[in-house]
């Protein structure tokens, strides 16, 4: 093989099959290192804080027990875990992370998504999504109480007309009155999608939605 | 390798006008929007680090497809100077003849 | 003119069937294909009770829905096709190159390390998200800024935990040289399933990498989802397409007793493929912020490779010429052909829905479960069971326990996977209008009802094809005890 000329050809040929694999490392090591990917220490906003406070006093002895108090540093912790629930539990294969700009999407969930909203640790790998079963939830953050997505978690179709959701017991002890630190972990997420927007429509009060 | 197997105890494989025809034609077909293909990637490529906006995204799923092009192509290449391709239609015989003969042994 | 006399010389002192083909493990690899693809549609089947309230284990954690979906399509690709298409590549590339593979004891190392990847994953779906909140996995993911996920990562069919990925990646280096020395040693010019065979270890390789490593360690945001549609779209396309059609090329020859119409014609599908089918994947996240003229370039390539398809689809029904009967008389090649069908409507169904119109109205919506279930099921599967249903005899030394089994295991299969399909392609339009028309999301759920119901029992039917074939085989296999030990060797291999 060494010998012939058409050996060349082959040798070329896995030599470039392994370049392309080792591209992949080298690749992003050169052409992204200068971009700032958010940790989420940073992208941890006011909002989600005041949501984050609101789960304190809310369930104060369950978030006692789970995060101590609501410092922004333990929100940037639920976070993170909030982020591993919702991808361990398959969320993201019913629900969808961007807004298009076609189909009436803006009018119903808000701003259509930009790049910038996905430059950050917690989209790693990002979840833009396949599938909606259940609504977009990029704009989700701030919409509804914590109380409902307690209740919501806990039994879906009690607060939510004949969804397919599943339950999710196993994030409280007990009853949906008692999240615990998975829960209210999953819940700080769900309120930080879309935080970092100024605002965004409630489409429930929109006049199509109404039936008006 | 030897050459002392008379080759004609196989059936040769001809083409028939219409094959070679259509095998043709699909080729022109195929190698049209492909090369078009292979261009625009390489524009982009181009286009990216001339720093279109966003464009870094695609840089690394642009540079793997170029660099496993090459590398089939160099395959191309390597299996055309082996003389794969001069008998195009024989390898599609011998592969039956051989399942035959492997068949022969086993089955009673 | 030398090559082909070189071949001819290899015949001369060629090895015998039992030299080169080690059937214990096909049979090995095919029961582990049948029990994952019997786990995957059990998982299918608990997802779509729970769509349609019917879920009778609604809140057992380690039952949800959520994570059984992600058994549904891994233990497809990784545990049904991955392990079926290995055990007929130790049936194919032996005989088709006149050499046993590199290494049996390696081949046994890779058997038992795919099963023990593929059950590790499944595991570490199901359990890894209760034991997810430990501080050691919280303080590492600080550290590093890493998901960190015990179980699953967040890119569909790179669901496999991080702990997994550098031993699967570790196996399909190890498949790769396991059939790549074979191939290597064969002389002559190559049949065409071969260069179909060699693509897909490059690739496979290539694409498992990419999709596995890059989107969680090196990239975030949108530049990870223009490498995770990639890697969806590449998973299919660089990994069972090859596979798959290097099979067929194989098998349908054999079994119509003919050799394929056009081999160059072949060829040029093959170099079409190779150069051409990577492009695409970012047709999958079209609208996203990923820049629009890399979009653009997706949606025209995916266009074009429909012509690929065309010069295969012709080839093999040029192939079949006027032996049409055997597609009623001769099962497996009724499901081989039965596939290529699905085949010509799915990539006809791609060429539409990557266009941005019908994105627009589609995406998100069932119909592209149905598209996905139509070559998964539709293709591939098809044409693993045609091809179970011809080796399995061959393997066990025995015809099947009851042809009657085999026909209804066609016939569920396809009939339900077809019936799946249509249901899902509507419902995905009305999908699509309900969201558009602003009304409640309700509207949405409440109206896919009636599909969804459908889907269930489209599911159900497709399983009980599935249980006649497994009823079919043990019958057939426990034959094997029963009755007189065969001398021929393909019964002695079995035992």
């Amino acid at each position: 093989m060494f010998e012939s000329k058409s050996g060349i050809f082959f040798i070329a040929g896995i030599g470039f099959f392994l370049l392309a694999f080792l591209g992949n490392g080298a690749v992003p090591m050169l052409m992204y290192k200068d971009r700032h990917e958010q940790t989420a220490e940073e992208v941890v906003n006011k909002k989600v804080l005041n949501q984050f406070a609101d789960l304190a006093e809310r369930y104060p002895e369950q978030f006692r027990a789970a995060f101590g108090e609501a410092s922004a540093e333990r929100c940037a912790e639920a976070l993170r875990l909030g982020r591993q629930i919702y991808v361990g539990e398959g969320c993201w294969h019913c629900h969808s992370q961007f807004v298009r700009p076609v189909s009436n999407e803006s009018r119903r969930y808000g701003p259509v998504s930009k790049t910038e909203e996905y430059d950050n640790e917690l989209q790693r790998p990002v979840l833009f999504g396949t599938r909606r079963v259940g609504p977009d939830l990029s704009r989700e953050g701030g919409r509804r109480g914590n109380d409902w997505h307690a209740v919501h978690f806990y039994r879906p179709r009690t607060v939510s007309n004949n969804s397919p959701m599943p339950e999710y017991p196993w994030f409280f002890d007990g009853g949906p009155d008692k999240p615990n630190r998975r829960g209210l972990a999953l819940i700080t997420y769900v309120q930080w999608l879309g935080s970092w927007l100024d605002e965004y429509p409630y489409y429930e009060e929109l006049a199509e939605v109404k039936g008006e | 390798m030897s050459d002392t197997h008379p080759s004609a105890v196989r059936p040769r494989a001809g083409m028939s006008r219409r094959q070679a025809w259509v095998t043709a034609a699909m080729a022109v077909v195929i190698l049209i929007p492909s090369m078009y293909g292979f261009v625009g990637k390489f524009l982009e490529f181009v286009h990216i680090y001339r720093g279109a906006s966003g464009g870094e995204f695609a840089v690394a799923p642009i540079l793997n497809y170029l660099l496993a092009s090459a590398g089939f192509f160099c395959m191309l290449l390597w299996a055309a100077w082996n003389g794969m391709f001069r008998d195009i239609e024989q390898p599609k015989i011998d592969f039956l003849e051989n399942e035959r003969l492997l068949d022969r042994d086993t089955r009673p | 003119m030398t090559s082909r006399s070189q071949t001819a010389a290899a015949v001369h002192d060629r090895p015998a069937h039992g030299d080169l083909v080690d059937e214990r493990i096909i049979l090995c690899y095919y029961v582990a294909a049948l029990t994952f693809l019997t786990v995957s549609m059990l998982a299918g089947i608990l997802m779509a009770l729970q769509l349609v309230h019917w879920n009778p284990l609604n809140g057992v954690e380690l039952l949800s829905p959520g994570r059984w979906r992600m058994i549904h399509t891994n233990a497809v690709a990784y545990g049904f096709l991955a392990n079926a298409f290995l055990g007929t590549l130790h049936w194919a590339v032996p005989r088709l190159t006149f050499h046993k593979v590199a290494s049996r004891p390696l081949s046994w190392f890779i058997f038992v390390a795919w099963q023990a990847i593929v059950g590790l994953t499944a595991i570490g779906i199901i359990v890894g998200p209760t034991f997810q909140d430990q501080p050691w996995l919280l303080d590492l993911a600080k550290q590093w800024r890493l998901p960190m996920n015990l179980g699953a990562q967040g890119l569909e069919w790179g669901e496999t935990p991080f702990w997994i990925d550098p031993v699967a990646l570790l196996g399909l280096a190890l498949v790769a040289v396991n059939f790549m020395v074979p191939i290597g040693r064969s002389k002559g010019p190559m049949y065409v399933s071969l260069w179909y065979f060699m693509a897909a270890f490059v690739w496979t390789f290539l694409t498992y990498a990419m999709g596995n490593l890059l989107p969680e360690y090196a990239v975030a945001g949108t530049s990870a989802g223009a490498i995770g549609g990639l890697f969806i779209h590449d998973l299919v396309g660089l990994f069972v397409t090859p596979l798959g059609w290097g099979l067929m090329y194989y098998f349908v020859p054999i079994l119509l007793k003919r050799p394929i119409w056009s081999h160059g014609l072949s060829l040029v599908g093959f170099w079409g493929l190779a150069f051409f089918y990577p492009l695409q994947g970012i047709h999958h996240f079209l609208y996203t912020p990923i820049p629009m003229f890399l979009q653009y370039g997706a949606v025209i390539s995916t266009i074009a490779v429909e012509l690929v398809v065309a010069t295969v689809v012709i080839n093999f029904f040029g192939t079949l010429g006027k032996k049409g009967s055997e597609f009623f008389t001769n099962l497996p090649i009724r499901y081989f052909y039965t596939g290529m069908v699905f085949y010509f409507i799915t990539c006809f169904q791609c060429a539409l829905q990557v266009t941005l119109t019908f994105q627009k109205l589609i995406h998100f919506t069932d119909w592209v479960v149905g598209h996905a279930h139509l070559v998964m099921f539709g293709v591939f599967s098809l044409w693993l069971f045609g091809i179970m249903t011809y080796l399995f005899p061959r393997l066990l030394g025995r015809p099947w326990y009851s042809r009657t089994l085999c026909e209804y295991h066609y016939w569920l299969s396809s009939v339900g996977l077809f019936v799946m399909f249509l249901d899902l392609t509507l419902a995905g339009v009305f999908q699509g209008w309900y969201w558009a028309s602003l009304q409640p999301w309700d509207a949405s759920t409440d109206g896919s009802q009636p599909f969804w119901i459908t889907r269930v029992f489209a599911g159900l039917t497709m399983f009980a094809g599935l249980l006649c074939f497994l009823f079919n085989l043990w019958m057939t296999w426990r034959g094997a005890e029963a009755a007189e030990r065969s001398t021929s060797q393909f019964a002695a291999a079995a035992t």
